[in-house]
């Protein structure tokens, strides 16, 4: 102490000059040799403090924000457009049925004549995998193709493959029901169940999990078997009265996406495709340990997005998909039916995503089909029904479901696209301003989403290729996915992993 | 990696708090001029945190538009706080 009063008396201070002081020249001589040096341990004591609260405030508020809020105004439904969805009229059911296409030639013939096309649906489908690869190419190699025939080998193995383009009944979404434990487990609580659901769902490797109820407006009905080339009706050929539908999402690879649409990116797709069924059949099956009836769904049995975002996952986006929170539309979507209804229902949240969709449409930029529909179609593309080119034509958008307040994409013209491409796109996923990889930024960025006023998400949205994300169709993405291996950077569970992966 | 991000960055914070706490009792300032310094200091570490996250997802354009922008504005706020609101008061200090 009488040091710091021997300091304080420096000949050159004023007398009472600290900061502190009520003095008018407010400056000190020699601050680090008078009194004040404990008012500035105090003071960098109180700002550190204040720093801290500050920062869990922050925290707090974006943890908030990224929960979400409830959302009542979803779905908004037109009655009059609205009707329940025929399977039949999904494009990936309709290429795969010789039937439908002998059925219902003026489809393939309309298509032509209005996109100048000369291509057949059914062919396609069949060649989509047969282009020949060209090892010069980056994304369009050999490599690249042993990738997405890699991606789609656990649904070849086990006779699922047909899932994908709706079949029910397969493998691994299987309407048996011989193996449901006759004693049910009884849960405690409804939270309990939920939890308990959601904890088996972690440790198959999803992702997300939401629990919603049943809902018939998102069922297709009626059901149809391709193979068969027949009709199923929920009453007399589902195994039982479904009244909940478990959602699971299953990630796929940022750095293999970021290739889009080379045949590179259909590889981590075609393996999400692979997960919906091995994820969906894990899951039906601990329900049906549980004593309760279920079935696993990929595309099959229901529209996914709507049970998506009926199970709070996410939103609808302006390219179809949906956009879930710290992931976007990377993910891939898969269904649980089940009669276990003592549950603790999610509901629908917004996180200002589909609102952000309306001043974005990155995606519709990077489409190569123009499947997507554009910030100049009407309404943005948003609206109960389609706005796209020739949607106005009778007859030509047999393949949406009409009446849904959503974005309404060209699904004809994307798996044109696919089919001359030689695999599947996800240049709509790469591309999107939500597709990011597990990194604080970006979370950040997620947080703050809802709180910027809408003439700020156009420039948020013009930014994102301005600092190096979402672009698409550069071979040299694929050149780097092919190196992404080294340290296994994208490997969210090693994320922190400074040395022991091994390097190439 | 993310780890060693985070440390180092709780360096810097510190290492500015404490360069503000100096500052405080240095000179009496304002509080819009306190404000300029601190945002100034929030952007520039903003700025970095962000550098740091995007070098290692591997995206360097956003890691150098970050620094640009963030901690570019940031070092600018401060600088132009401290030539016009804090440098006066300096100078009235070594003529009085």
């Amino acid at each position: 102490m009488s040091n710091e009063n021997n300091e304080s008396k420096a000949p050159e201070e004023p007398s009472g000059q600290t900061a502190g002081s009520d003095d008018s020249s407010g400056v000190t001589a020699d601050p680090l040799g008078d009194p004040s040096r404990r008012l500035f341990f105090k003071r960098a004591a109180v700002g550190g403090g204040a720093a801290l609260l500050g920062g869990a405030g922050a925290y707090g508020a974006a943890r908030l924000s990224l929960q979400g809020r409830p959302s009542d105004d979803y779905p908004m439904i037109d009655e009059k457009l609205f009707k329940p969805k025929d399977q039949r009229d999904v494009v990936l059911n309709f290429v795969s049925s010789k039937a439908l296409n002998k059925k219902h030639p003026e489809r393939n013939e309309q298509y032509n004549r209005l996109q100048n096309k000369e291509f057949n649906w059914v062919r396609g489908i069949i060649d989509m995998y047969s282009k020949p690869w060209d090892n010069s190419k980056p994304g369009y190699t050999q490599m690249d193709r042993a990738l997405q025939k890699a991606g789609w080998e656990p649904l070849n193995i086990a006779g699922s493959r047909p899932a994908a383009n709706l079949q029910p009944n397969t493998p691994f979404h299987s309407w048996d029901q011989s193996d449901v434990e006759k004693e049910q487990y009884q849960f405690k609580s409804k939270k309990e169940a939920s939890d308990a659901i959601k904890s088996a769902a972690r440790v198959f490797g999803v992702v997300k999990c939401g629990i919603a109820r049943r809902d018939k407006r998102w069922d297709y009905d009626p059901l149809y078997d391709i193979e068969n080339e027949k009709e199923l009706s929920w009453a007399k050929d589902f195994p039982f009265e479904p009244k909940t539908v478990i959602v699971i999402l299953l990630p796929m690879d940022y750095d293999c996406i970021a290739t889009a649409p080379a045949w590179t990116a259909d590889g981590t797709a075609a393996d999400g495709y692979s997960q919906m069924g091995v994820k969906a059949t894990q899951m039906a099956k601990f329900i049906k340990g549980l004593g309760y009836h279920a079935v696993g769904a990929g595309n099959d049995l229901g529209s996914s997005v709507p049970y998506a975002i009926m199970a709070g996952l996410g939103e609808g986006g302006r390219n179809g998909a949906l956009l879930a929170p710290g992931v976007g539309p990377r993910v891939r979507i898969a269904k649980i039916y089940t009669d276990f209804d003592f549950v603790e229902y999610d509901q629908p949240h917004s996180w200002g995503i589909t609102e952000f969709c309306l001043s974005c449409g990155k995606c519709a930029d990077a489409c190569p089909s123009d499947a997507i529909p554009k910030l100049e179609d009407k309404n943005g593309g948003y609206g109960f029904q389609p706005s796209y080119e020739f949607s106005d034509e009778p007859g030509y958008t047999w393949n949406n479901h009409l009446g849904i307040r959503k974005f309404y994409s060209d699904a004809k013209k994307c798996y044109n696209f696919w089919v001359e491409n030689g695999g599947a796109c996800s240049a709509c996923i790469a591309s999107c301003t939500f597709n990011e990889p597990d990194y604080w930024h970006h979370w950040f960025i997620m947080a703050i989403t809802p709180w910027t006023p809408k003439p700020l998400h156009a420039a948020m949205a013009l930014s994102h290729p301005a600092f190096g994300y979402g672009h698409t169709n550069d071979p040299k993405k694929a050149e780097k996915f092919w190196k992404s291996g080294e340290g296994m950077r994208t490997n969210v569970d090693l994320k922190n992993n400074i040395g022991t992966s091994n390097k190439s | 990696m993310e780890l060693m991000q985070w440390f180092f960055m709780g360096v810097l914070f510190t290492l500015s708090v404490v360069g503000l706490a100096y500052l405080s009792i240095v000179v009496r300032l304002e509080w819009y001029t306190w404000a300029g310094l601190i945002t100034g200091a929030i952007l520039v570490l903003f700025g970095i945190g962000w550098a740091g996250a995007s070098f290692m997802e591997g995206i360097a354009q956003s890691g150098a538009m970050g620094l640009m922008l963030f901690s570019g504005g940031g070092v600018v706020l401060m600088v132009l706080t401290w030539r016009y609101l804090v440098a006066p008061v300096l100078a009235k200090r070594s003529n009085s």
